[in-house]
């Protein structure tokens, strides 16, 4: 997997965490991972499509979830519910829509379909015969992750 | 739901803007409102909305006139994020006239909304106030 790929989301997820939250993002180190991947409370799912193909999920533990929403809205949040996970599907949205424009300044054209808010009940994602990296990262409000899958050829 | 940092530094659009997060607060905690039965916030709900889709044509319109006054280079580009925006609104609204105004509808779109106010404000009207700071730089020397 071309470095752009992982680069162009932690860029994408740094410029709109500061834009939209004034938060700072950090990376931690990035991991390859086969099958299975592990979630949180929220998980958030796009499709990619274009001259990269795969899926790309954003997950955050309920009390991160809940505190980016809060921040945005100024109202305390004590449940993920339709109000937050529609807005934590069209931050990762922003996010993704960034990355793509990250990408398209490499060359690479891509388009993004539309998020998939999981709450709860999914304890792992899995993206058959595909090979994940996952990268996390770190805020002061908690640490994130955001994965990326290719399919293998 | 304002934040000081949200301001570009123009008076008139900055007044707006906080007007604009200001009915979208009330918007959205009318309609997560848990005490009140939704069938009593509907009236109020459509209200508000109809007030926000108002306003925001209102305020896109007065902020590309002042876009024009000040020679601004990106007007086309704001003018497009300013279309789109708006498409989305009216997204919203189409899905609500077919199928009914539901309160988990309303709560989705509003949420989305804050999300696009933020972003817009947040970025791409920052550039504006970017420019103006620099126009005002350049006559001062």
């Amino acid at each position: 997997m071309k470095a752009e790929y992982i680069n162009s989301f932690y860029n994408a997820s740094k410029d709109v965490f500061k834009l939209m939250l004034d938060l700072e993002v950090k990376r931690g180190e990035v991991a390859v991972v086969e099958g299975l991947t592990p979630s949180k409370d929220a998980n958030i799912i796009l499709g990619i499509t274009g001259d990269f193909k795969g899926t790309v999920s954003f997950s955050f533990t309920e009390e991160m979830a809940l505190e980016i929403v809060r921040i945005m809205s100024g109202m305390e949040m004590d449940e993920i519910d339709v109000f937050v996970s529609s807005a934590l599907g069209e931050v990762t949205n922003i996010i993704s829509g960034h990355a793509t424009t990250n990408l398209s300044e490499h060359g690479y054209i891509c388009d993004i379909t539309p998020p998939q808010v999981m709450v709860g009940e999914y304890k792992s994602i899995s993206m058959a015969n595909e090979k994940a990296l996952i990268m996390p990262m770190e805020t002061n409000i908690g640490e994130f992750e955001v994965a990326v899958f290719v399919p293998t050829k | 739901m304002w934040k000081d940092y949200y301001s570009i530094g123009v008076e008139t659009i900055d007044d707006q803007h906080k007007e604009l997060f200001k009915n979208l607060g009330d918007f959205i905690m009318l309609v997560r409102d848990k005490e009140i039965k939704w069938e009593d916030r509907l009236d109020k709900a459509k209200e508000t909305l109809d007030f926000l889709q108002g306003y925001v044509v209102f305020h896109f319109d007065d902020e590309e006139k002042f876009q024009e006054s000040i020679n601004y280079p990106d007007i086309e580009i704001h003018k497009e994020a300013h279309r789109q925006f708006k498409e989305g609104i009216n997204e919203y609204v189409e899905i609500f006239n077919e199928g009914g105004f539901t309160e988990d509808k309303m709560q989705e779109f509003s949420a989305k909304l804050m999300t696009w106010l933020i972003m817009h404000v947040g970025k791409m009207d920052q550039e504006i106030g970017k420019f103006v700071r620099e126009m005002e730089g350049e006559g001062e020397q």
